[in-house]
């Protein structure tokens, strides 16, 4: 059996005093897409960072690569496990090919000049997000889709094996969406496991996981169609979901509840 | 908005720096010709060329060199603070002034003065400024900490509160000062570089040279920092490791700039400012280019202020405010929302 390229076990976390995953229990393995949906304030987004070891855990256990967090230095996750923001918050002057060099910071630390490696794992990540041509535009001249394929760029080179995505497709309008979503598909087989908190629960059904945190719990996993039309998905995000449609062309409808 | 580096910039400043300091030692109240400067410094390094007179050799070598390269230090090293901590605050608008150290050189200063100790010994008005920078500095610090890790604008508004508590004491201390020892106080306040030897030139030296090799050297994590601080530690940066000794050098190279020049405001503002629509926003090539326009800009002000003034000088830092302030504006103006 492959080991799982992340995987939580009964993780129970704890923020200012109040829990906010309790006993979540999920893995991913090289490849594989999960689509992590739920209600707001669920723990998504905190979940996430666990993963990516910005926040400790009170309880159970967080691995990647079959090897717990705890034993992984910070540069060394940081090669494995890569995160993406919804936001970019980079200086409006920094140039594109800049910001997605700065991926390479787990390589080289604050001293070693980057090599002709960093170099062509940056080439690699701007031709993957197909903004080569916008290598050398300051990142404030760029449009809200653009900006988040050079973020994306930025986890890409990472190199890494995991790949966190929290609402990677938030400020973008359908075409950008789609556009991101075939992307991330194709990093996808590139072996890389692709975990992405997604609002739209349409969008998220791009995945052939999903997994319905609920209060800190997982309350539904499965395929999309599983989870959106289990009791559970219509008890958290309170509201009538209604599958139409076959196999992949299955479309969900939601409505206010009487 | 052109944002494509300029690859020559660098080069440039650092060609124009030599001609500066050149022009600086030639111009004032006695002119000497710049070639005679150079002649008389070859003369100085054994070589075939004819000194100067007696008198300009001793106006250009004993009082106008030391006074210049202070004003260099002092301008290097307050642009590359200025850049440093604009990149770990993320605010454009962040200078040496909120970490509460010039207030706090200031009440160094005026307690020196005060308590006699500077009449008493030569350098005691510097060591004083010194400790005073450094005292506000770890107030802001401890205060900020006290309640666990404090947030950016957690340690920017206690660094402005701590500035008003030193200004206060400041005022205070200035109305129960003799007399006759207000002007001198004043003019240090205003910030100046009269009659600056090699000693100040050496103490500013010793700590703006180390101080601002140590931040260039923390470029590359200052730049991560800049994408956000949940970005940075997802990269492996020690984020509180790095941004503690971003500001434990800050200080410790505005204290004695501050102590040597006292205040001399927008330099650490406008250099990093205009610099990065030309160099682009990363640490590595805007650090040793905001260095060299630092300190062509206060050594310019500071001839300006020997030249300006008709029989006394200018305050330095009145030319560098005068020069900064409607630049700054205006910059704001310009492009508002996007540092």
């Amino acid at each position: 059996m492959t080991t799982a390229a992340v995987e939580a076990r009964d993780v129970r976390l704890e923020r200012g005093g109040r829990p906010v995953l309790r006993g979540v229990s999920l893995a991913l393995f090289p490849g594989e897409a999960l689509a992590l949906v739920g209600p707001n304030a669920s723990g998504k987004s905190t979940l996430l960072r666990a993963l990516a070891g910005l926040l400790p855990v009170a309880s159970g256990e967080l691995s990647v690569e079959g090897r717990a967090l705890r034993e992984w230095t910070r540069p060394a996750l940081a090669r494995r496990v890569a995160l993406v923001a919804a936001e970019d918050e980079a200086p409006a002057r920094l140039a594109v090919a800049d910001r997605v060099r700065l991926g390479r910071y787990p390589y080289r630390g604050p001293l070693t000049p980057f090599t002709a490696d960093d170099e062509a794992a940056v080439g690699r990540a701007l031709r993957l997000a197909e903004i080569e041509h916008l290598a050398g535009r300051a990142l404030g001249t760029l449009s809200a889709g653009e900006r988040q394929l050079a973020l994306l760029a930025r986890g890409l080179a990472q190199e890494p094996s995991v790949l966190l995505l929290d609402e990677p497709a938030a400020h973008l309008d359908i075409r950008h969406q789609l556009h991101l979503l075939r992307l991330i598909d194709e990093v996808r087989a590139q072996g890389v496991a692709v975990l992405a908190v997604i609002h739209d629960l349409q969008r998220a059904a791009w995945a052939p996981r999903m997994a319905l945190l609920e209060a800190g719990r997982i309350a539904a996993a499965g395929t999309p169609a599983e989870v959106l039309e289990s009791e559970a998905a219509g008890r958290a995000f309170g509201v009538a979901i209604r599958g139409v449609g076959e196999g992949t062309h299955r479309l969900w409808r939601f409505e206010q509840r009487a | 908005m052109s944002d494509r580096p300029r690859p020559l910039l660098l080069p440039a400043l650092a060609a124009a720096l030599p001609l500066v300091l050149l022009a600086a030692l030639s111009l004032g109240a006695v002119t000497v010709s710049p070639l005679a400067v150079l002649r008389s410094a070859l003369s100085a390094l054994g070589l075939p060329a004819r000194p100067m007179p007696e008198v300009q050799e001793v106006i250009v070598w004993s009082v106008r060199l030391p006074r210049v390269l202070a004003a260099a230090l002092v301008g290097g090293g307050l642009a590359v603070v200025g850049a440093s901590l604009q990149s770990l605050f993320r605010n454009p608008l962040a200078d040496a002034g909120l970490l509460g150290v010039g207030p706090g050189a200031a009440l160094g200063a005026v307690l020196a003065v005060n308590l006699g100790w500077a009449q008493q010994r030569f350098l005691a008005l510097p060591v004083s400024a010194c400790l005073g920078a450094f005292l506000a500095l770890l107030l802001v610090y401890g205060l900020a900490h006290a309640g666990g890790r404090p947030s950016l604008p957690g340690l920017l508004l206690t660094g402005v509160a701590v500035s008003a508590l030193a200004a206060a004491a400041t005022s205070v201390l200035l109305v129960a000062i003799e007399e006759f020892r207000v002007r001198t106080i004043l003019f240090w306040l205003a910030g100046g570089l009269e009659g600056r030897g090699f000693e100040h030139a050496a103490l500013a030296a010793a700590f703006v040279i180390p101080g601002s090799t140590l931040l260039w050297l923390l470029a590359r994590p200052l730049d991560v920092l800049t994408l956000g601080e949940e970005e940075a530690a997802a990269l492996a940066v020690p984020v509180h490791t790095v941004r503690l000794a971003v500001f434990g050098i800050c200080a410790l190279v505005a204290g004695p700039v501050t102590a040597v020049a006292g205040s001399v405001p927008f330099v650490g503002l406008i250099a990093p400012h205009a610099l990065r629509p030309l160099v682009g926003p990363l640490n590595r090539r805007l650090l040793p280019a905001s260095f060299l326009a630092g300190a062509i800009l206060v050594v310019a002000a500071d001839l300006a202020a020997r030249w300006l003034g008709d029989r006394v000088e200018l305050p330095l830092g009145s030319v560098t405010a005068f020069v900064g302030a409607p630049y700054f504006l205006l910059a704001l103006r310009g492009q508002e929302g996007t540092a």
